[in-house]
């Protein structure tokens, strides 16, 4: 079984415990506004370019049938670069050659405690891949799942049971907002959260704090609402809104656009975890 | 840091006080020539007339102080008698004797006066004409440096400055009794040495060294553990007024290297409580002397690690990590005595050394790795080589033929006599003998440049041409003799074949068995002294050098691309992380090529801001220790800062990057090294 894979990052700090190594797997069906991974949203193999170091000299577009004004993943741009600025946004493997490079460095994950981060995209879009890749990895090495809780309820179940941690995502919790900043219907990912305080598996919930989208009082305290009380509730991590977020569309050749502002900062509002008696980590 | 400390850090800061200079000198050297002046007298005469020139300033905040008046050290040696030299010897490094570690530990505690009667008692043995010279050209050193401080104790009574008034009563005629004496000691040898005319003054184990004093106050309450701070401060500032004065290649590269843990020569821990008081004042003061190396080895209380990172956060490219459980039994191969081998301190940059009783040159001259590949393509045998192997014994071949170039070359070295340093080190009273003769270790280093780009460069031959038999041989140099040019899809196809640090063993042996080869080598010849040649992976600036006069390689390198610095992967390949470069790099067994020379590490400023980031690169630094590398150096850096200080300079004076085995200010280096700095950065998330 092929899966495909946008990124893999060795010692990923702030994705679980230990040292770890993350996949990313390319695909996803939400479309945050805030996204900071452009390139994993799509499921498409597109050429990516990175703009520092480009001499301009045009050999990409020459070659390019569509001038680079679209791009159908041929490739022919990434061999012609003088420069070896360009590379393509994702790359297939087989499911049991991508668990040889991710165990690759085992021993360095194991003595730190660490384990494999997937992550996306949304691993539940290729549900059936991630869920291979769980079973392969199972016993080998701790395992962390990513996700935005965005996928098949019945697959989502098989994974988390055989795997040691979840990362949950919680964003926007107003249905008609989450449309709007999401696009998509957010009562598929609070059945999967109902499906995951009930398995066994141990979980902490992300938050990142878009400012004015999700830090405000009354989009915590619905998240508070939501997961108070789970037995398996590690803690709330929250994820300062990052600047950088933008930095990558230009790389994957989209426009970045936020419908908030960016130079607002991001209110943790602690005192309302603290209240509810969840632990609270920002990162 | 006080108020006190404050303004001195202030003043270091502004630099204002270096107009008080004077561009005065004199040149003596023709006079010495016409006189046939024996040349340690020569040394010792110059040392007198600095301090003569010398004008003391004090400040009424200093307790330490002591900065140069004088800018420049003129020579002893006439071009003519250089020249002399140079038939028989290789005059190294401006024949200076550098790089070195003087015996702080017995001269703070006896004092000169005790070192001058003890050479006074040597001038009454019945000696050769040379030993009486010897002798009495560090009776000679001894003098002028009391004279310096007679004009300072002067000037600081004049200037009302009762501290210093006083401890210059003593210090450095008598033995320190207080870690303020002690600290106010080591400062003048420092200064001293400078003055001489010495280069690459390491501090040594200073947390050793000075503890006992440290102890002794605090235990009798004398000072408190602030006060220490106080002090460790006004002395790490006091490293740095003079710093745009050391000889180096670029500023920065001056060699003030201080070392802490470890353990001691019984073998037991050496961590002290000083230990974590010099990386908290280095951690305050963030200025790039003195550089901190610590020495670390699986045992190592996790602490320490953690400290470190607190360290490295700062952004000054240290402290540097050596591991005792690969360098010592490393250097105990080499011939050196268990004892002094656990006492290892590290040279200017990285090259392990002992201290009192060392005279090792660390590094004479490198190997150039990818230029053996170069010459061993554009060999006869290369083309009608069928097999991979047959092209590896091409390799080692020229790597034997330039190290027994390098080795002819460097094998003579002669360095210019150094009454003052012999004073500081173990034998030279004793023996009646000065140090530039050599002392109880005599061994030369040779680095190792650009291991990653000849190890990718053999890893591209045997994928490319002999096993996927794609490319052929003619094709292949004659691309490299054109610069790719034209041959841009051969250059990609060769960019994509196994590189050295993805944890690869197809390509990690080839370097495992490159470095096998250099200490191989280097251990078939003695050099004049008596003493071995020790193999490195240290870089130098011979990456820069090297690789602009180097054609294309074939690893799809382009024509005068840098190679990387010291031990580490090549510059402007994709990697799959941090990890694999780990594995790939502690895979050669390095205890026989421990000249040297440190794996270096980028991180994004960013992984460090919470405890948990800080936690996991500490963490990753003991993993490095427990798969036996033997050197780290990390960085964290942020590439868009360093851009912008290239632009905008004012608003970047005091940014600190590592260049290559030391730190320096980024405004004050050549462009060529800023930006081999900037591209080390552009594939770092």
């Amino acid at each position: 079984m092929k899966i495909r894979v946008f990124s893999i990052e060795e010692f990923s700090v702030y994705d679980g415990p230990g040292i770890r190594t993350t996949v990313f797997l390319k695909g996803c069906p939400l479309n945050c506004n805030w996204c900071h991974s452009p390139e994993g949203k799509r499921f498409g193999n597109v050429s990516l370019r990175s703009p520092n170091r480009c001499l301009n000299c045009g050999r990409c577009i020459e070659i390019c049938e569509y001038n680079r004004k679209k791009c159908i993943g041929c490739a022919k741009c990434v061999d012609v670069c003088p420069r070896d600025l360009i590379r393509m946004s994702a790359i297939d493997y087989e499911v049991s050659e991508l668990v040889s490079k991710l165990l690759k460095n085992a021993d360095i994950l194991k003595i730190n405690n660490g384990g494999i981060t997937i992550s996306g995209g949304e691993p539940l879009f290729q549900v059936d891949e991630t869920l291979e890749l769980v079973k392969c990895l199972k016993g080998k090495t701790h395992i962390a799942l990513q996700t935005s809780g965005y996928g098949n309820s019945q697959k989502f179940k098989e994974i988390i049971d055989n795997i040691d941690l979840v990362l949950f995502d919680m964003k926007v919790m107003d249905e008609e907002q989450a449309k709007k900043f999401e696009g998509i219907d957010n009562s598929l990912i609070f059945k999967n959260l109902e499906i995951l305080k009930n398995s066994k598996t141990k979980f902490i919930i992300r938050v990142p704090l878009i400012p004015g989208v999700i830090d405000t009082k009354e989009n915590l305290k619905e998240i508070i609402n939501k997961i108070k009380g789970a037995k398996d509730l590690v803690r709330v991590e929250l994820l300062p809104y990052n600047k950088y977020a933008g930095s990558k569309y230009k790389l994957a050749g989209l426009k970045f656009e936020p419908m908030y502002d960016e130079n607002m900062e991001s209110n943790p509002h602690l005192d309302l975890f603290k209240a509810n008696d969840i632990e609270v980590r920002v990162l | 840091m006080n108020e006190r400390i404050s303004k001195i850090y202030e003043r270091l800061k502004k630099r204002e006080y270096r107009n008080l200079r004077s561009d005065i000198s004199f040149d003596d050297s023709l006079e010495y020539e016409k006189n046939n002046v024996p040349l340690p007298l020569r040394v010792s005469d110059r040392l007198k007339k600095m301090v003569e020139l010398e004008k003391p300033i004090i400040f009424p905040e200093d307790h330490i102080g002591f900065m140069r008046t004088v800018k420049n050290i003129p020579d002893i040696l006439t071009e003519k008698e250089k020249e002399e030299l140079s038939k028989t010897y290789l005059l190294f490094d401006h024949a200076l004797v550098a790089n070195i570690s003087s015996d702080y530990e017995y001269t703070i505690s006896v004092g000169f006066n005790k070192r001058l009667a003890e050479i006074r008692e040597k001038l009454k043995e019945k000696n050769t004409d040379k030993e009486e010279i010897e002798l009495k050209a560090m009776e000679e050193s001894i003098l002028a440096l009391y004279s310096l401080i007679e004009k300072y104790q002067k000037e600081a009574e004049r200037a009302d400055n009762k501290v210093l008034a006083i401890a210059l009563k003593k210090i450095p005629y008598e033995g320190a009794t207080n870690y303020y004496e002690a600290a106010l000691f080591l400062r003048i040898i420092n200064y001293t040495l400078w003055l001489n005319g010495n280069k690459h003054n390491t501090i040594g184990r200073f947390d050793q060294y000075m503890y006992k004093y440290y102890k002794h106050d605090i235990d009798l309450k004398i000072i408190d553990e602030e006060d220490a701070l106080n002090i460790t401060e006004e002395l790490f500032i006091s490293l740095n007024f003079d710093t745009d004065l050391y000889p180096g290649e670029q500023q920065g590269d001056n060699g003030q290297s201080l070392v802490l843990g470890g353990i001691k020569r019984d073998g037991t821990s050496a961590f002290n409580e000083l230990t974590e008081l010099c990386l908290r004042a280095s951690l305050e003061l963030k200025l790039i002397d003195p550089k901190i190396n610590l020495r670390v080895d699986k045992n190592t209380d996790f602490k320490w690690f953690k400290l470190g990172t607190e360290l490295t956060k700062v952004g000054l490219g240290f402290p540097q990590y050596s591991n005792d459980d690969v360098v010592i039994p490393a250097l105990i191969k080499m011939g050196y005595k268990e004892e002094d081998a656990r006492d290892y301190v590290v040279a200017a940059c990285w090259e392990f050394i002992i201290p009192k009783y060392g005279m090792d040159i660390p590094n004479v001259e490198a190997l150039a790795f990818p230029k053996c590949v170069d010459k061993a393509i554009h060999s006869k045998g290369f083309l009608s080589a069928t097999t991979y192997e047959e092209v590896e014994k091409l390799v080692n071949k020229e790597i034997e033929k330039e190290i027994k170039r390098l080795i002819d070359k460097t094998r003579n070295i002669f360095l210019i006599p150094s009454p003052f340093q012999s004073i500081l080190m173990k034998n030279c009273v004793e023996n009646k003998k000065d140090i530039s003769e050599g002392n109880k270790y005599n061994n030369f280093g040779l680095h190792g440049a650009g291991l990653s780009t000849a190890a990718d460069s053999l890893a591209a031959i045997k994928r490319c041409v002999f096993e996927d038999k794609t490319v052929n041989k003619e094709e292949l140099v004659k691309a490299i003799d054109n610069d790719y040019e034209g041959y841009e899809k051969l250059r990609k196809y060769l960019v994509s074949a196994p590189k050295m640090g993805n944890n690869d063993d197809f390509v990690d042996n080839i370097g495992c068995k490159l470095l096998d080869k250099f200490s191989e080598e280097c251990s078939k010849y003695k050099n004049g002294r008596g003493g071995i040649f020790r193999a490195g992976t240290g870089s130098a600036m011979y990456y820069v050098w090297y690789s602009e006069t180097l054609g294309a390689t074939s690893d799809g390198r382009k024509a005068k691309e840098s190679f990387s610095a010291n031990y580490s992967p090549s510059l402007n390949r994709n990697f799959d992380g941090v990890l694999s470069v780990i594995k790939s790099f502690t895979k050669p067994d390095l205890t026989k090529t421990c000249n040297g020379g440190p794996l270096t590490l980028e991180f994004h400023d960013t992984l460090f801001r919470n405890q948990e980031g800080i936690d996991k690169v500490a963490s990753l630094v003991k993993t490095f220790i427990l798969l036996k590398g033997h050197q780290l150096q990390l960085n964290a850096v942020n590439r868009d800062v360093l851009l912008d200080a290239q632009k905008h300079p004012e608003d970047h004076k005091n940014l600190i990057v590592r260049v290559w085995g030391w730190s320096g200010y980024f405004n004050e280096l050549d462009l060529a090294y800023q930006n081999h700095i900037i591209k080390r950065l552009e594939f770092l998330n």
